[in-house]
This record gives C-alpha cells, structure tokens and sequence, in this order.
C-alpha cells in the first residue's frame, strides 16, 4: 500500500517542467532526516520527442554535488553506483524511485523544511539543460 | 490508459512480493556486545530482554535504502502493533556501522522515523561483533576526491526474541502489512516453543 500512497501524493504534484520534448513529472525530495551529508531526489522522466535522449548529468543549488544514482540489491546487499549516463528511447519514461535510480544530493547547504524547493537542473548529451523545481515532502509509508 | 496500467501494477506489486522474512532453523544466542549513543544511552545484550527488537544496520549519509527501508520499518510497526499486544510491539534500534560520521547524531536520526525508535554506535569490535552474530555484513567503500564514502551495507532486519535470541530476517520491501503478519506469526510460534 505504500506504493499507493506514494502515487497518491505524486498525483497530487502539478508537473514539474518540460522542454523539447522531455518532462520531468512527480518530483520529490524526501526531507532530510538530521545529520545526514547526503540525500535524495525523485522523479520521472518521460522523452515524447522523437529522438533518443541522453541523460548525462544533474546540478541541485543548494548542494556542494549531485550525481544521478542507482541502489542496486547485490544478494542480501545495498549497494549503489554512479551512473555515467541513461538513455531515453522515444516514448519511454525513466522513473527515478526509492531502491533505484535516484539522485544523490550532497552536502546540503542548509537544512531545509517541507514545502521548499529544490532547483535541479537536468544535463542531456546534446547540450539542452532542463531546469526543474522540486518540492521538499515528507513522505508518507505504509497503508 | 498508461496512469491505469500503472495503478493496477503498483497494486499487484505487493501482492506478488509475499516472502517479508525468514525464520531461522534454530534460534541463535547472541554474545555479549556493548553500543551506545549521543544520549548516553547504552544497548547491550542485557537490554534485548523481555521484549522484541528489529536491529537494522545503516549509516546516516544512505541517500536512498536507509531512509527508505526505516520509513517502511515504521510503517510494519505501526501495522503491527494493531495486531499483537502493546507489549510485543517491536522496539526497532537502528545501528550505524559508521561511528566516525554518525556518533553525534545516530539517536536523532532514528527518531525522525519514529519518536520510539533508538539509535545506537559503537567501537569498531562492538559493532563486528553485533554484524557477525546476526549474519549481517557492511563495508566501508574508499573516500571519494571530496571525503565522502559509501557503506554496503545488509539490507535485511535482524528479528530478536525477548529471550534475547536471533529468531528470524526480515527482508525489503518491509510491505507493512505482510511484515506485520510475519511478526504476528512467529510471536505465535515463539509462545508456543515457551510452553512445550
């Protein structure tokens, strides 16, 4: 059910922001709990453009470093890796979801609330940047 | 169409993922450990007693699985402490595997996912000792040009009985209602191991 509940609030969210082709959808960054160095954010990502697209990069204001992420399940394991680059075929969505692909925010420059926002700013292979404003929630688990 | 396709597979997706936990062969005693935190408090073997715990292992700078896994944590709780009575209600203790970043914080950062859960650290040979006993594994991975360093860490949570035992794993995704009937079931099996 808390897949449910987490489509439920994504509902909820206006979209977000597109450009040639590309929207970004569902946005979220969980608040940070105290203490952390480093957090994340979420999204989807969908290309109705009629060309592959490249995902090659993300900046976040506010943060020292973002790097587009993947935790990965290795056996009984949480690991993550970096991911250099995320192909988008035409028509496809690449979602951006707790346990997978994310992006790591780094090193915040200040706590921040539920209800602000953070700027991520999408790189692309081709040079096109897709700036996205990504609102601060507290997400809810469970039924 | 594409929103519906993707509600109903988002309510098939839990039904499909049943398997929340693991209940060991033979009950494992745990040895003596010793951790504490930024309270003051300590956790050691003494302090499982008479009641039962979920240890989850993490480290505070996990992006995405620590938070994940410790909101979904509070949610099984939560849906099964509607089903056992209040004193079988699990106490859920998070334990970093990462004292040199986390020590200040570690008790703070676990009450953010719920006012009841404890955090806790220790010296490098408590926390091994605690990992080993429970099956658990972490890795401390190399700092990056910045400093900053990944852990790998296990991702399942370590089920301990009120008489201090290790009884069962409990693995992702925590669905809570699944995990709450898991602990339902094995609280059952374990009064009734009490009476024979």
């Amino acid at each position: 059910m808390k897949r449910l509940a987490v489509l439920a609030l994504s509902l909820m969210m206006p979209l977000a922001a597109s450009a040639g082709g590309l929207t970004v959808s569902d946005a979220f960054v969980p608040m940070a709990p105290p203490g952390v160095m480093a957090h994340a954010a979420y999204f989807k990502l969908t290309n109705d453009s009629p060309e592959t697209r490249r995902l090659i990069g993300v900046r976040a204001e506010g943060y020292a470093m973002a790097h587009l992420h993947r935790s990965v399940e290795m056996g009984d394991v949480a690991t993550m890796s970096a991911v250099d680059a995320i192909d988008i075929a035409p028509g496809q969505r690449i979602v951006f979801t707790p346990g997978g692909l994310h992006v790591m925010l780094m090193h915040p420059a200040a706590k921040q609330a539920e209800g602000d926002t953070v700027l991520l700013t999408l790189t692309f292979a081709n040079g096109e940047t897709l700036p996205v404003q990504v609102p601060v929630t507290r997400v809810r688990h469970g039924s | 169409m594409r929103r519906l396709a993707i509600l109903l597979s988002l309510i098939a997706a839990p039904l499909m993922a049943q398997v929340q936990g693991v209940e060991l062969d033979e009950p494992v005693a745990l040895p003596a450990f010793h951790l504490e935190n930024d309270l003051g408090e300590t956790l050691d073997k003494d302090a499982l007693n008479g009641h039962w715990t979920l240890v989850m292992f993490g480290f505070l700078s996990c992006p995405d699985v620590c938070p994940f896994t410790l909101g979904n944590l509070e949610a099984a709780v939560s849906e099964t402490s509607m089903r056992v009575r209040p004193d079988n209600v699990p106490q859920v203790v998070f334990v970093s595997v990462d004292p040199a970043r986390d020590a200040g914080t570690v008790s703070d950062y676990a009450r953010y996912f719920h006012p009841d859960f404890r955090g806790f650290t220790g010296t490098r040979d408590q926390i091994d000792t605690l990992i080993e006993a429970t099956d658990s594994f972490y890795r401390l991975m190399k700092p990056d040009a910045s400093g900053y360093y990944e852990v790998q860490h296990s991702s399942a949570v370590s089920v301990i009985a009120p008489d201090g035992t290790l009884r069962a794993k409990l693995q992702p995704p925590f669905d809570p209602g699944a995990t709450a009937e898991f602990l339902a079931r094995l609280q059952i099996a374990y009064r009734r191991s009490l009476n024979q």
